[in-house]
């Protein structure tokens, strides 16, 4: 029962935090993917940085369960091939889409419905596809320290490569000024956004 | 350089809100394990089918690996739902729309179409996400941060892929100003 209250607990505060950066917004994930608006990126990237050198912390007093997921080349790969058409196409991922229903998106219902039918087909499917395309090229749950030989080490480079992609997609991606311009303020050569923009 | 009309933007900071979610993700970790979202899925899935076909559940090997409804993995996605709802309620500024304005811009306002592509784009990221094993939150997020390398190499096939996709649907459109 406590694991549930938990959960519910975990699930709330993710889900608010989300729709406060507006990871809930298909909108908004459209322009990010378009590397238009920075924001979600980044803020994905650091939170992952900023998340492994915390769960380093825990490991080091011992706290906490981890189960890092096997790596297959083929099934890892094909799955997240098809896995970004969906994101790209609907701007939702399967977190987003619970958040966003809750928030009242009737897109994002629909999404989640499609995702019951496509857990359903894949359920289904589990024993034919799993032994043709993920277990031959599973190269077992490797990681980054398995890679580098010091567990130290390799949190130093996976929280230092990531703060540097944070930083690269602030370079890369638009700064995110133009978003203003929805909430009503006119697009004008005036706003300090479009200014800086031209500046640049 | 601070912009003087900050304040009008409707989302908050992407840094403080980064610290804000890896917090909450070291208290998942501390407190549960990896956290995932699509595994939620299989959850809610597995409880249906418990009652309506409990042979047809006993049988597959995917809704083994996975518990019902009464664990943590379905209340942490209810508690999503929940969290977006408040989230929503809380918020005046930031837009709840049912179809993204982009969206609208390159296919016309017909709510059929959008509903039937997000439906379709739903049941793709489950499907990759079953077959991976995790979506962006149980595989690139939660993988990535215990260095786990299937989370690095899905983190960076779904990004391109997802970006590559965005642009071949809406690149023109985004090339005109007034997409906001």
């Amino acid at each position: 029962m406590t694991q549930i209250w938990l959960g519910l607990f975990s699930g709330i505060a993710f889900g608010f935090v989300i729709q406060r950066i507006g990871a809930t917004d298909a909108h908004r994930m459209a322009r990010s993917h378009l590397m238009l608006d920075a924001d979600i990126s980044r803020f994905m990237v650091l939170t992952v940085a900023l998340s492994a050198v915390g769960l380093f912390g825990l490991q080091a007093v011992g706290v906490g369960r981890t189960l890092p997921l096997p790596t297959s080349i083929v099934a890892t790969g094909l799955a997240a091939v098809i896995f970004g058409i969906g994101w790209g196409l609907t701007g939702y991922c399967p977190g987003t889409t619970w958040a966003a229903a809750g928030e009242g998106r009737m897109d994002a219902v629909f999404a989640l419905l499609g995702g019951l039918a496509g857990t359903t087909l894949f359920a289904q499917l589990h024993e034919t596809l799993v032994p043709i395309l993920y277990d031959p090229t599973n190269v077992g749950q490797i990681t980054l320290t398995d890679l580098f030989r010091n567990h130290a080490a390799a949190v130093v480079v996976l929280a230092v490569g990531f703060g540097f992609c944070t930083w690269g997609i602030g370079k890369l991606w638009g700064s995110g000024e133009r978003i203003f311009a929805f909430e009503g303020e006119p697009d004008s050569e005036t706003s300090p956004g479009n200014a800086e923009k031209t500046a640049e | 350089m601070e912009h003087t009309n900050r304040e009008l933007i409707p989302y908050w900071n992407w840094i403080p809100a980064a610290f804000a979610l890896a917090g909450i993700i070291v208290f998942i970790f501390a407190t549960y394990g990896p956290p995932a979202s699509s595994s939620g899925f299989v959850s809610v899935l597995k409880g249906f089918f418990e009652w309506v076909a409990p042979d047809y559940v006993a049988a597959k090997v995917h809704y083994k690996a996975i518990p019902g409804p009464g664990a943590w993995l379905f209340a942490f996605v209810l508690g999503m739902a929940i969290g977006g709802f408040v989230a929503g309620r809380t918020s005046k500024k930031i837009p709840v729309r049912d179809m993204p304005p982009i969206w609208k811009k390159r296919f016309g306002d017909s709510r059929a179409k959008r509903y039937a592509a997000t439906f379709f784009g739903g049941f793709l990221i489950l499907f990759g996400s079953r077959l991976a094993g995790g979506c962006t939150l149980g595989l690139f997020i939660s993988g990535s941060t215990q260095l786990a390398v299937s989370g690095l190499y899905f983190g960076v096939v779904i990004f391109a892929v997802a970006m590559l996709t965005a642009r071949l649907i809406f690149g023109e459109i985004a090339q005109e100003e007034d997409i906001q």
